[in-house]
C-alpha cells in the first residue's frame, strides 16, 4: 500500500534576536502521520540550513522541543501533523512566547531556569511525598518505603508560561512551573518557600486561566497546583496569626 | 532604546492581548470574559454612585434623572450590566471554590454551567426589561 | 540578569486577596436582594422617589444596602488594583494606586453612607 503523502505549507518563524518576526512558508510533501519536529527537521535538512531550533529526546521526555504550532504550545515531537492540518493546508510553527527568541524558534531559558533554580526544585523525590493530582490526599502512598524515589512529572518546557495570559503584561510573574515547583515541595516542608509563592507576582497573581494544565505534556496539572499552593499559604499564614508553627 | 510612549503603546497592546481567545481553551475564555465584566462593572458602580445623588436632592432631581435616562440605549446598558453581574457573580464564585482546591477537575463543566445559565437567565431579563413577555 | 522573585511585605499579598475573595462572595449573595428589590418590584423596573424613601427609611434595608455598598466598593477596587498588578506597575506607582484607591474607597463610602442619610432625611416629617 503506497504511503500517503500531503502538501502542506509549514509557516516558520524567522527571527534574529531582538529584530522583527516572520513568518517563512516552507511547503513540503509529508506523511500525515509524521510529526511536526520531523517537518521541521527536513526544512533545515533540505531547504534551509540557517534554520534554529531545539530538539533532543524526540519522545516527550525531555521537554526541549516544545513549540507553538497554530497558536498552541505543543511538544513537536508528539504532535502528528494530521492532527494540526489537512491536506493541502498550513501549520504555523512559532517559539514560546514570554522568552526572549535568540534565533528562529530558540527561545532564551535562563529566566526560567533560574527561577526554578531559586525554589530549589528537585528533579527525584521519595514516593511518598509524591503530591499527586490524582490523588485524593496529597501525598500519594504514604505506605510506601521513604527511600523509594519517584521521577518528578515536570519536564521543564516552560510550555505552561507561554500558555499563560498573565506573562503577557507581566514578565515578573513566576508563572505556572515555579509555582506548581514549590506546591510539589510544600510549604509546610519548605518554609524558606513562603515568600515566593506569597507575592504579588507569585501564587496571587493567577487568574484561574488554567491554560498551563491544558497545555501541560507531563502530569503536573499546574492549574491544580496553584490552588493548592494557595491553600498552603492561607493555612500557614493562618497558623502564623495564632502563633503555631 | 524605545520613548515611553512606544512602551506605553506597546503595554496598552499586550493588555489587548488578554482578551484574544484565539487557539485557546475555555479557561481563558472564562478568564477574558471576567475580566471584560469586572472592567465593565467597575465603571458602571461609579457611574450608579455619582447618579443616585439626584436622591439627596430632591423628588424632581430624581424625576429629571429618571426621565433622561429613559431611552433604550441607556436601558439596553442595564440590560449588559445585569448580564455581566450574573457572569462576573457566578465566574466569581467558581474561582473562589476552585482556589481552595474545590472541584478544579471540574471548572470546564462548571464553566460551561455558568455560561449557559447565564444565556438563559440573560434571555429571560431581556424578555421581562423590554416588554415582550 | 533581571531580580527573578520580588519581595513585598511578609503575608501582605494574602490577606488582601483573601479580603477580594470574601467581599466578592458576600456582594453575590446580598446582590441579589439588591437588583430584585430596587430594579425588580417596581413594575417599571425604578422605584419611584416615595417607594425609594419608604424603601431606605427602613433601618434594614439602610445597613443591607450600607454593607452592600462596603463590600462592592472594596472587592471593585481590589479587583481593578489587582488588573493594574498584571501591568507590571513600578514600586512607586504601586504605592500611588494604593493611596489613590484608599482615598477613593474611603470617600466612595462615606459618600454612600451621607447619601442614604439624606435620602432618609427627605421621609422625616
Amino acid at each position: 500500500m503506497a504511503e500517503k503523502k500531503w502538501n502542506v505549507t509549514f509557516l516558520v518563524n524567522r527571527q534574529k534576536g531582538d529584530g522583527p518576526g516572520r513568518l517563512e512558508p516552507f511547503r513540503l510533501e509529508v506523511n500525515p502521520d509524521e510529526y511536526v519536529l520531523d517537518a521541521v527537521e527536513r526544512i533545515w535538512a533540505f531547504h534551509d540550513r540557517t534554520l534554529c531550533f531545539r530538539h533532543a529526546c524526540h519522545h516527550s521526555v525531555c521537554g526541549a522541543c516544545g513549540m507553538r504550532v497554530n497558536g498552541v504550545e505543543k511538544l513537536t515531537c508528539i504532535t502528528h501533523i494530521k492532527d494540526v492540518t489537512k491536506d493541502g493546508g498550513t501549520v504555523k510553527v512559532e517559539p514560546l512566547r514570554h522568552f526572549p527568541v535568540e534565533s528562529d524558534l530558540v527561545i532564551d531559558m535562563t529566566p526560567f531556569y533560574s527561577r526554578l533554580e531559586a525554589v530549589h526544585f528537585p528533579q527525584v523525590v521519595p514516593l511518598n511525598e509524591a503530591p499527586d493530582p490524582d490523588s485524593d490526599s496529597i501525598a500519594r502512598d504514604r505506605n510506601a518505603p521513604s527511600d523509594l524515589a519517584r521521577l518528578v512529572d515536570c519536564i521543564e518546557c516552560a510550555m505552561c508560561i507561554s500558555a499563560c495570559p498573565v506573562p503577557l503584561t507581566n514578565p515578573d510573574y513566576q508563572g505556572p512551573a515555579i509555582l506548581a515547583a514549590i506546591q510539589h515541595q510544600g510549604i509546610a516542608k519548605n518554609p524558606d518557600l513562603l515568600p515566593f509563592a506569597d507575592n504579588k507576582n507569585g501564587a496571587w497573581r493567577c487568574h484561574s486561566a488554567y491554560e498551563c494544565s491544558e497545555v501541560c505534556p507531563s502530569n503536573v496539572d499546574p492549574g491544580w497546583r496553584i490552588m493548592d499552593l494557595r491553600k498552603q499559604v492561607v493555612t500557614t499564614r493562618i497558623k502564623n496569626l495564632f502563633g503555631s508553627k | 532604546m524605545t520613548t515611553n510612549t512606544n512602551e506605553n503603546r506597546a503595554l496598552i497592546w499586550k493588555a489587548l492581548s488578554w482578551f484574544d481567545v484565539r487557539w485557546r481553551a475555555p479557561g481563558t475564555w472564562a478568564f477574558a470574559l471576567n475580566r471584560i465584566t469586572a472592567l465593565g462593572l467597575a465603571l458602571y458602580l461609579s457611574i450608579h454612585l455619582v447618579v443616585l445623588s439626584t436622591l439627596a436632592t430632591g423628588k424632581d432631581a430624581y424625576q429629571a434623572f429618571l426621565d433622561a435616562v429613559n431611552m433604550p440605549v441607556i436601558h439596553f446598558g442595564s440590560y449588559l450590566v445585569v448580564v455581566a453581574g450574573i457572569y462576573h457573580g457566578l465566574n466569581g464564585l467558581r474561582i473562589a471554590l476552585t482556589s481552595f482546591g474545590i472541584a478544579v477537575r471540574y471548572q470546564k463543566p462548571i464553566f460551561a454551567g455558568i455560561l449557559l445559565f447565564t444565556i438563559i437567565v440573560s434571555l429571560y431579563v431581556f424578555l421581562q426589561m423590554f416588554h415582550i413577555i | 540578569m533581571d531580580r527573578a522573585i520580588s519581595q513585598p511585605k511578609p503575608g501582605e499579598t494574602t490577606w488582601l486577596w483573601l479580603l477580594k475573595l470574601v467581599t466578592g462572595v458576600l456582594v453575590v449573595l446580598i446582590l441579589g436582594t439588591h437588583l430584585i428589590v430596587q430594579h425588580l418590584v417596581s413594575p417599571e423596573g425604578l422605584l419611584t422617589f416615595e417607594q425609594v424613601v419608604e424603601w431606605v427609611s427602613n433601618p434594614w434595608v439602610a445597613l443591607m444596602e450600607g454593607t452592600f455598598l462596603v463590600l462592592a466598593v472594596c472587592h471593585a477596587l481590589m479587583g481593578v488594583r489587582s488588573v493594574l498588578l498584571d501591568l507590571r506597575p513600578s514600586q512607586g506607582a504601586i504605592r500611588i494606586i494604593d493611596i489613590t484607591f484608599l482615598i477613593v474607597g474611603v470617600v466612595a463610602i462615606g459618600y454612600g453612607f451621607w447619601l442614604l442619610r439624606a435620602i432618609q432625611a427627605h421621609g422625616v416629617g
